[in-house]
């Protein structure tokens, strides 16, 4: 086969799928990017205009959207922070036992095997004034009732509680598995030397898990910025926009407003920041340097 | 001969990848049509409205040897769905129904055909508020939709409570905040339940207030009036009605009043009365701010109508189901079944009324309901009013600023 002819085959070959990320993908993006400088509202759509930077002036000018980024940086810290940790805690705890693994492992994982949606409505019965659970169980103990979802001082707490319950156990099961790939011949030469269990964690048990943390991190920093379902069933952005997220702002002005140009916009502008807060661990996690 | 295999196979699986995205774009325009006459589709609000058609639809279905597919959605839903499937020259669904206040939206928009020219006219049985909201303009215009469920606020409160400590049901607001303090101090139950959460649920439970201080949101010329006198003085009783209460959302709400561990809160009718039964008491809304106030219309009306689609594929049909399934006979059925009704003939019928005690307060509460701004920006309007609401109840902005932010963003969107 010629040179010219490889090519073309090579062609050939990445055609089909070529198509299919130009569908999915770069069409769509080109789609909201070119549809953010327009007035474009879904039921007028034959009177849309182009309005040139308006709805991203208007966005950032916007107290809830600004509100609603500060809520989705807030989140996103607190939570990924808190469940990578956890998660690392527990994958080791694990890891370290001699029985029981299996059924822990196994338990461990059911509330991130369940929709967002249904982990929602399940803390929504559960944190309900009188009818819920965990206000009877804490009058046991002669506390509360509390009002998790509209006081002002908690909602967000239990937003993020309700995060870290559904997801630590993702972040335990990645980093249990990158435990599991860490030769054991650097624990036992460590052992041999004499190092303690902490200088075993940070000298070899850490460096060997790093790129699987940073994937954790990645991850979890993509998805909570994506926090949408528990807001918007649990709290619907209140009380008094304290847990507004950019997700929920876009799905009330583009989806349920239909005003697309101003939601598209809004949308762009979260991917901007994704990226800003993604590409320190994509360089990381791709081998390259921040 | 390899070769020609792979330049096959890429040129095949280009061909389905094209294929398959017009493939899917086409069912999905078409998906749940209604494709001939065997059938019509209904996208309805879920829960009690999609349970009461299907009790009654089988005798149209037989009568006109068509299926009738209802699918039931949850609110926003249903709005997305129906806004999406506008765009398509054959519409999947043949009617649908539509909350109030989405109902100039959807006319501006041309979403609803015009029922006179399926031979729809008015019908002078269906309470005047609740005709008034299916026309475009509002009240005066053509008729797009009929008034499927006649939902309106009223006012809860626990009997037994309110008796204990000697007082008489409130019917005013100042009375109302009166009560709820003392029954606070007394009792150590929550004096009113306030159902705060931002969005529509504080929107809703504010504005009977508002307008029971005389406010009015907009002015003719759709200048935001909420920062005005009323606005200030409803706003400063709701905020004195928490200090005395509980900010609950609708399934505590229900359960502290009708269980005695709060005294009274607005409502929807349906959530605490079923059938035949009421979990609570219940009357109209109080009417005026103090005793000595002028007697304004209070009670929020929250009707579903129903129309048919401009793209129905089967648009006579469909109006034959909707004439079928608002008509009196139909209502009467459906009550049985939680249909709410919205004729005069259903709610003054003796057998009925006798049965359903609360049908006299509930045709009273029509009567004198109000009905929310008709301006196809409602949705916007009711969020930037929400939030600002929120704030002032959880103390991060003063009544004042509250009020004077909630005006500014109004008048934005009206813009």
């Amino acid at each position: 086969m010629n040179l010219a002819s490889k090519r073309v085959f090579q062609w050939a070959m990445l055609a089909p799928v070529t198509l299919l990320l130009i569908c999915v993908t770069v069409f769509p993006f080109i789609y909201t990017v070119t549809n953010s400088f327009t007035d474009y509202y879904y039921l007028a759509s034959d009177a849309k205009q182009f309005i040139g930077f308006s709805n991203y002036v208007k966005i950032i000018q916007d107290e809830q959207f600004r509100q609603a980024v500060w809520n989705t940086l807030k989140f996103m810290f607190l939570a990924v922070s808190i469940e990578t940790a956890l998660g690392l805690g527990i994958a080791v705890l694990i890891e370290s036992m001699r029985r029981g693994q299996k059924v822990l492992r196994i338990t461990m994982l059911a509330p991130s095997l369940l929709p967002p949606v249904t982990v929602a409505l399940i803390w929504q019965m559960m944190l309900s004034n009188h009818n819920g659970i965990v206000n009877h169980l804490l009058h046991w103990f002669g506390v509360g009732p509390f009002n998790f979802l509209m006081d002002i001082n908690i909602a967000f707490n239990a937003i993020l509680f309700i995060d870290i319950w559904q997801w630590t156990p993702f972040a335990f099961l990645l980093l249990y598995a990158g435990l599991q790939s860490v030769p054991r011949s650097q624990f036992e030469a460590a052992k041999v030397d004499g190092a303690g269990k902490l200088r075993i964690f940070f000298h070899i048990t850490l460096p060997n898990i790093m790129p699987t943390l940073f994937m954790v991190i990645l991850l979890r920093t993509i998805d909570t910025f994506r926090l949408f379902d528990k807001v918007n069933i649990l709290t619907g952005g209140g009380p008094a926009n304290s847990t507004t997220t950019i997700t929920q702002y876009i799905y009330k002005q583009g989806v349920y407003n239909l005003q697309i140009g101003y939601g598209a916009a809004a949308s762009v502008i979260m991917v901007m920041l994704v990226l800003v807060f993604s590409v320190f661990y994509i360089k990381r996690s791709m081998g390259g340097t921040a | 001969m390899r070769k020609k295999m792979s330049y096959m196979l890429s040129l095949l699986l280009t061909t389905a990848v094209l294929f398959t995205g017009c493939q899917s774009q086409g069912q999905a325009s078409g998906q749940g049509s209604s494709q001939g006459t065997d059938k019509l589709v209904i996208a309805a609000r879920g829960g009690s409205h999609v349970d009461a058609m299907n009790a009654v639809k089988e005798s149209f279905e037989k009568e006109h040897n068509v299926k009738v597919d209802i699918i039931g959605l949850e609110a926003a839903d249903l709005k997305q769905k129906i806004s999406l499937d506008a765009k398509n020259s054959k519409g999947a669904y043949d009617l649908i129904m539509a909350d109030d206040p989405w109902m100039p939206q959807f006319s501006e928009a041309g979403i609803f055909a015009k029922l006179s020219d399926l031979g729809i006219q008015e019908d002078s049985d269906f309470e005047e508020s609740s005709l008034a909201l299916g026309k475009s303009p509002y009240a005066i215009g053509d008729l797009y939709a009929l008034p499927f469920s006649g939902n309106v606020q009223l006012f809860f409160y626990n009997k037994e409570l309110l008796e204990r400590h000697n007082h008489e049901v409130p019917t005013n607001w100042t009375d109302v905040l009166e009560t709820a303090k003392a029954i606070k101090a007394e009792d150590g139950s929550a004096g009113y339940v306030i159902r705060g959460q931002q969005g529509n649920p504080i929107v809703s439970d504010f504005l009977p207030l508002f307008w029971a201080y005389g406010g009015q949101i907009f002015d003719d010329n759709w200048k935001a009036q909420i920062n005005s006198e009323a606005g200030h003085k409803a706003l400063d009783t709701y905020v004195g009605l928490l200090a005395v209460g509980e900010n609950y959302e609708n399934t505590d709400i229900v359960g502290s009043v009708s269980e005695g561990r709060a005294a009274m809160a607005l409502g929807w009718p349906s959530w605490f009365i079923k059938g035949e039964t009421a979990s609570a008491d219940y009357t109209a809304i109080p009417s005026k701010a103090a005793s000595d106030a002028e007697s304004v219309s209070t009670g929020m009306i929250g009707n579903w109508m129903m129309g048919v689609t401009a793209n129905s594929q089967n648009p006579e049909l469909a109006a034959e189901f909707l004439t079928f399934i608002t008509s009196s006979d139909t209502q009467k059925q459906m009550v049985e079944h939680g249909g709410v009704p919205t004729r005069k003939s259903v709610y003054q019928d003796t057998e009925l009324a006798a049965k359903y005690k609360h049908f006299p307060v509930m045709l009273e509460a029509l009567q004198n309901s109000v009905a929310r701004p008709r301006t196809a920006k409602w949705s916007q309007v009711e969020e930037a009013l929400g939030a600002e609401l929120s704030a002032a109840i959880a103390g991060t902005k003063t009544v004042e600023q509250a009020l004077t932010d909630a005006n500014k963003a109004m008048d934005d969107i009206m813009q």
